[in-house]
C-alpha cells in the first residue's frame, strides 16, 4: 500500500542483471541490495551489516566487486550486473567447485559475496600472492570458518583455473 | 595432522554445499510471501526508566499500518527463558535494557512500519542506570527484579584454603577481565510468520532448538505446542546466540493478530542492541605451590554481568565455575562466583558458555606461577595435571579418556613448542617486533550437565519412495550436522548418501533430540544411530527375507538395497522394499546424555581436551599482536567427519582470536558504542592467514560406550591463554584484560620488560 508521495517519486530503472534487462519502476534512492532481494526475488545476496563492512552483499557492476547495500538505484541504472545467480550457469564455476571440495564454507550465509569476491580477484589475478588474496578478502566477513578452509579454496581455485587456461589440454580429473 | 589429503575418501563434499555456494539456500530470512506484512519491533529509548503510558493511536492511524501491539495483546505468558522465564515479551512498567521490546509494528512496507514505530508514544522516567555488578550490589542499589540484582551464585570448596596457601613457597594472584563479545552470526536474526487454517502458525525462524521455541511459543500465544509448527534450519550462524528466542514472539503474535504473514529481519544496529552477547567477567585468582611446583591451593572470585535478564546466566555461570577449577590437582579449592544483573546488554549462552573466560585466568595462573616457580610451562602443567583421570573439577566421577595428558603430551612434542627455545631476541627483524610462542591447555564438559534434563533421540524410517529417512531434531547452524549424520549413516550403516532423506529443523516432523547447544549433537546422533542399528537393520532384513522368500541369515543392507552375503548380488532396492512391505518399517530412540553420578548440579561427564600453541609478533611501535602460527591438539574420540572436526576447531579459533584481540562490545551508560560492524571489529582472513595444524587425538579406552565427544567449543577456548603466554615470552608484559588492543600494548613501557600487566 504505497501512498501517493511514494508513487510520484518512482521513476523508470533499467539494468542489465545475469545478462537480462530488467526494468522496474522505483524509487532512485532504494538500494541495489533490496532491489535484488525485495524485488527480483534474487535471495542469493545476502544482507548483514547495511555498510559496506562485510561483504554478504557482493555483486559485480561492469565486472568489479562492489557492495550491493551500498550501491543506490540510480548508480546501476544502465550497468552490468552479476550476482551470484549468475555464476556457473553452465556448469560449476571453478570458484565454487573449489569451495565444495575444500569446505571452504560452514552456514554459508557469507559465502555467495566471498565467491563474488575471489572470482573477481582470480580473473584479474589468476596466480595471486597470498597478499594480494588476504587484500582482495579484507572486506568478507566469514564468523564461521576461520578462514582457513576459505584461502585453501582460493588456493585450489586458482591453481584448476591456471591449469584450464595453460595447462596442458583437457580438463583435469574432478575428484576430491 | 587432520587436512583433506590426510583424510582421503573420508573427506566428503557436504550435502548442503552446492546450494550453498550457488546462492540457492533458502535461509529463513530470505523467505517470503504473497501480501506478506513487514514486522519492527520497538526498542526501548532508556536503558532503565518506568513506563508512564504508551500510546499507538497515531501509529495505529498510519494508511499500510495493520497491527501495533503492545504488552495488553499478549494472549499468554509475557515472559521467556529458556531456564527462567523473565524476560518480557513486551515491557508493562518498565524498561531494564535498551534492547526491551515495548511495541511491535506491521505494516505493508518496510518503510511505513519504520514510520510507524516513530508514532508511538512512549513516556518514560528515567531511573538510576546500573552499568556495573559491583555498582549493583553496592547498598541503596535500585533493583532490577523482586528477588534483587543477583541472578546466581555458585561456590565449591574443598580442603582448607587457608591452610593450603600457608604451605605454599609461591602465591600469584591476579584479576583477569574480559570483554563483552557479540556473537557475530552473519545472519541477522528473523524469518517468515504464516498463519493457517484452525489456528495453526507456523514458524520460519532460526533457532538451536525448534521444539523449545515452540513450547516457548506456545506459552506466550496461550496455545497448544501442536498447534505451532517451527522450521528452524538452516541458520546463518548461530553460536549459542539463537538459542533463546529473539523475534519469534512478535513475529508469531504479529501474524496472528493480522491473520497475514509477517516478516521480520533484523537490522545489524538492532540485532547488537537486543542480542545476547558473552558475559564480561572479572576473575580474580589466587593460587599457590609448594617449592617443588605442586599446587596446593587456589582460589577463584567471579563476577559476572549477566544483563537485565536471566536466560542462561546462571547455567554459563555453574561452567565458568568448573571450568575455573579444572583438569589441575589442586590440593585446596575455595571458588565463589556471582552473576550479576545490571541495565547492559544481554549477556547469555555463547560458544564456550563460559569456559573462555574461565581458562584465560586459569591458564594465565599457571604460566604466572611456573615463572615464580622457574620452571618450565610445560612441565609445571604436566605435574600438576589431575594424575586419577577420571575426576572431574567438582571431584565427580567422569568418564576417563586419558585425553589431558595426551594433547598435553602432544604439544611437548609439537613442531611449534620446540621452536620456542630457538626464538632468538631479535634476528633479523627491527628491535620494535618482538615474536614469542606459548601454550595453553584447556578441557570442555559437554551435555548440559548433572541435574539438568537433557533428553535426546531419533528416528530412522524406510519411506514409501525407499528412501532411508533419518529424523532427528538438530538444526543445521552451519555447524555441518547434516554433512556428520550423512557420513555416520554412510560409514557406520553401510548405506550410499543417495539413499538417504534427512530430516531436521522441524517440529512436525522430528522426535525430540534436545537441543543442538553443548557440544552435544554429534554425540547424541552417533549414540541414537548405534542404538538404532540393530533392530532397523533386522527390521529391513526381515521384511527382505519375506518378500525374497530367502532365509534372513543370508541378507545384509548396503548401499541402495538388500545384498545376498553369499552371492554379494543386490536382492532388491530399497524402493523394491518399500513397496512390498505392509507395515513402514522404523526404528526409534530415545535416552539421555550420560551424566555423572554426582549431586552437583551442572557437573559435567564428558569432557573434551585440547591443547594449544601458537606463535605471535607484537609491532611495539603500533602495539599490535599478529597470530602467525598454531597448533592444536584435540582429544575427543573419534573424528566423526574430518571436514566439520577441522572447520569446528579452525572456527572457533578464529573467532576466539577477536575475543584476545578486537572483540568488546562497548557500553557507555547502557548504549551500545559498537552499533555495526565499522567499530565491532571481528577478525578479517589477513589476521588468520597463518597456518593452522590440528591434531586429533581419537583413541578412547577399551570399553567405551559414548564415542565421538563434542568439539563444537572446545577450539574456541584455548587460544586466548596461549596467545598471552606468548606476549609475555615476546614482551615481558603479562595480559589480564582483554581483548588485548593496541592501545594497551603501546602504552606499555618499552623497555621495562619485567613484570608488566597491562
Ligand atoms: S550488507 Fe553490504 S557490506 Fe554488509
Ligand atoms: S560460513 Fe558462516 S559466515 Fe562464513
Amino acid at each position: 500500500m504505497k501512498s501517493e508521495k511514494d508513487r510520484i517519486r518512482l521513476k523508470p530503472w533499467t539494468c542489465e542483471i545475469n545478462g537480462g534487462r530488467v526494468s522496474l519502476n522505483i524509487s532512485p534512492s532504494r538500494r541495489l541490495l533490496d532491489i535484488l532481494r525485495d524485488d527480483l526475488g534474487m535471495t542469493g545476496t545476502k544482507r548483514s551489516c547495511d555498510i559496506g563492512r562485510c561483504g554478504a552483499c557482493m555483486v559485480h557492476m561492469d565486472g568489479v566487486p562492489v557492495n550491493s547495500c551500498l550501491v543506490p538505484a540510480y548508480q546501476a541504472e544502465g550497468r552490468s550486473v552479476t550476482t551470484i545467480e549468475g555464476i556457473g550457469r553452465d556448469g560449476v564455476h571453478p570458484v565454487q567447485q573449489a569451495f565444495l571440495e575444500e569446505g571452504g564454507f560452514q552456514c554459508g550465509y557469507c559465502t555467495p559475496g566471498m565467491i563474488m569476491t575471489v572470482i573477481a580477484l582470480l580473473d584479474e589475478h589468476p596466480d595471486p600472492e597470498p597478499e594480494q588474496v588476504e587484500e582482495a578478502l579484507s572486506g568478507n566477513l566469514c564468523r564461521c570458518t576461520g578462514y582457513a578452509a576459505i584461502l585453501r579454496s582460493v588456493r585450489r581455485a586458482s591453481e584448476r583455473i591456471i591449469r584450464e587456461r595453460c595447462g596442458p589440454g583437457g580438463k583435469e580429473d574432478a575428484r576430491i | 595432522m587432520l587436512s583433506r589429503s590426510s583424510s582421503g575418501t573420508r573427506w566428503r563434499v557436504r550435502p548442503d554445499g552446492p546450494d550453498k555456494v550457488t546462492g540457492q539456500l533458502k535461509y529463513l530470512t530470505d523467505m517470503s510471501a504473497p501480501d506478506m506484512l513487514y514486522g519492527r519491533v520497538l526498542r526501548a529509548a532508556h536503558p532503565h526508566a518506568a513506563i508512564r503510558s504508551v500510546r499507538t493511536e497515531r501509529a495505529l492511524a498510519l494508511p499500510g499500518v495493520e497491527a501495533v501491539l503492545t504488552w495488553k495483546d499478549v494472549p499468554g505468558l509475557n515472559r521467556f527463558g529458556i531456564a527462567r522465564a523473565d524476560q518480557p515479551v513486551f515491557c508493562e512498567d518498565r524498561v531494564r535494557y535498551t534492547g526491551d521490546a515495548v511495541a511491535a509494528v506491521a505494516a505493508a512496507t518496510p518503510e511505513v512500519a519504520e514510520y510507524a514505530l516513530q508514532l508511538i508514544e512512549v513516556d518514560y522516567e528515567p531511573l538510576r542506570v546500573l552499568t556495573e555488578p559491583e555498582e549493583a550490589l553496592a547498598e541503596g542499589a535500585p533493583q532490577l527484579h523482586q528477588d534483587g540484582n543477583l541472578l546466581h551464585r555458585s561456590e565449591y570448596r574443598r580442603g582448607d584454603a587457608d591452610e593450603a596457601f600457608g604451605m605454599c613457597a609461591h602465591i600469584v594472584e591476579a584479576t583477569y577481565r574480559t570483554p563483552r563479545q557479540m556473537h557475530t552470526y552473519m545472519e541477522t536474526e528473523g524469518g517468515l510468520f504464516v498463519p493457517g487454517e484452525e489456528g495453526r502458525l507456523t514458524v520460519y525462524s532460526p533457532t538451536q532448538h525448534g521444539l523449545m521455541d515452540r513450547l516457548q511459543l506456545s506459552r506466550i500465544l496461550a496455545v497448544p505446542p501442536e498447534s505451532i509448527r517451527v522450521v528452524s534450519s538452516p541458520i546463518g550462524g548461530s553460536f549459542g546466540g539463537k538459542d533463546e528466542l529473539n523475534v519469534q514472539p512478535y513475529g508469531a503474535l504479529l501474524a496472528r493478530v493480522t491473520g497475514k504473514p509477517v516478516k521480520i529481519h533484523q537490522s545489524r544496529m538492532e540485532s547488537v542492541r537486543a542480542g545476547l552477547k558473552r558475559h564480561p567477567m572479572t576473575i580474580h585468582m589466587k593460587t599457590g605451590a609448594d617449592a617443588s611446583g605442586r599446587i596446593l591451593a587456589h582460589q577463584v572470585r567471579v563476577l559476572a554481568d549477566t544483563g537485565p535478564y536471566a536466560t542462561l546466566g546462571a547455567e554459563v555461570l555453574n561452567f565458568a565455575t568448573e571450568h575455573a577449577v579444572g583438569s589441575y590437582a589442586f590440593g585446596a579449592v575455595d571458588a565463589v562466583s556471582i552473576s550479576v544483573f545490571t541495565n547492559n546488554g544481554m549477556s547469555g549462552e555463547f560458544r564456550g558458555f563460559g569456559g573462555n573466560q574461565a581458562l584465560f585466568a586459569l591458564e594465565g595462573q599457571m604460566d604466572r606461577l611456573a615463572e615464580a616457580l622457574s620452571m618450565d610451562p610445560w612441565e609445571f602443567r604436566r605435574i600438576n595435571l589431575l594424575p586419577a583421570d577420571g575426576t572431574g573439577p567438582f571431584g565427580q566421577p567422569i568418564s576417563a579418556t586419558g585425553g589431558a595428558l595426551k594433547v598435553w603430551n602432544a604439544l611437548g612434542e609439537s613442531r611449534l613448542w620446540r621452536e620456542r627455545e630457538h626464538l632468538t631476541e631479535s634476528g633479523n627483524r627491527p628491535p620494535w617486533i618482538q615474536t614469542g610462542v606459548g601454550a595453553a591447555f584447556v578441557m570442555h564438559g559437554a551435555g548440559l550437565g548433572y541435574g539438568i534434563p537433557d533428553p535426546s533421540g531419533g528416528r530412522l524410517l524406510l519411506a514409501q519412495d525407499g528412501k532411508v529417512e533419518v529424523a532427528f531434531g538438530f538444526e543445521e547452524c552451519g555447524q555441518g550436522l547434516l554433512a556428520t549424520l550423512e557420513q555416520m549413516l554412510v560409514e557406520m550403516y553401510g548405506l550410499d548418501a543417495s539413499d538417504l532423506r534427512l530430516v531436521i529443523g522441524d517440529t512436525d516432523a522430528v522426535p525430540d533430540s534436545g537441543s543442538s547447544t553443548a557440544s552435544r549433537a554429534t554425540s547424541m546422533m552417533w549414540q541414537a544411530l548405534k542404538r538404532m542399528q540393530k533392530p532397523f537393520t533386522e527390521r529391513l532384513l526381515a521384511a527382505a527375507a519375506e518378500a525374497a522368500s530367502v532365509s534372513v541369515e543370508c541378507l545384509r543392507i548396503g548401499n541402495g538395497g538388500i545384498y545376498d552375503i553369499y552371492t554379494q548380488k543386490r536382492v532388491m532396492t530399497y524402493q523394491e522394499l518399500a513397496a512390498a512391505g505392509k507395515d513402514p518399517i522404523r526404528a526409534e530412540t530415545s535416552f539421555a546424555y550420560p551424566v555423572s553420578p554426582t549431586a552437583r548440579i551442572g557437573a559435567h561427564y564428558l569432557y573434551s581436551y585440547a591443547a594449544v600453541c601458537v606463535r605471535i609478533e607484537v609491532n611495539r611501535l603500533t602495539g599490535r599482536i599478529r597470530l602467525l602460527d598454531q597448533f592444536h591438539a584435540v582429544a575427543a574420540g573419534p573424528v566423526m567427519n574430518p571436514q566439520g572436526y577441522l572447520g569446528q576447531i579452525e572456527g572457533g579459533s578464529g573467532m576466539a582470536l577477536g575475543f584476545t584481540l578486537s572483540e568488546d562490545a562497548v557500553m557507555e551508560e547502557g548504549i551500545y558504542k559498537t552499533g555495526n560492524l565499522d567499530t565491532y571489529l571481528i577478525p578479517t582472513a589477513a589476521d588468520l592467514a597463518g597456518p593452522v595444524e590440528v591434531l586429533p587425538i581419537e583413541d578412547l579406552p577399551e570399553g567405551d560406550e559414548h564415542g565421538p565427544r563434542g568439539i563444537g567449543e572446545i577450539g574456541s577456548v584455548g587460544l586466548a591463554p596461549a596467545i598471552a603466554a606468548a606476549v609475555r615470552q615476546a614482551t615481558g608484559i603479562w595480559l589480564e584484560k582483554l581483548p588485548a588492543n593496541p592501545a594497551l600494548l603501546q602504552d606499555a613501557s618499552f623497555l621495562g620488560r619485567k613484570g608488566e600487566t597491562v
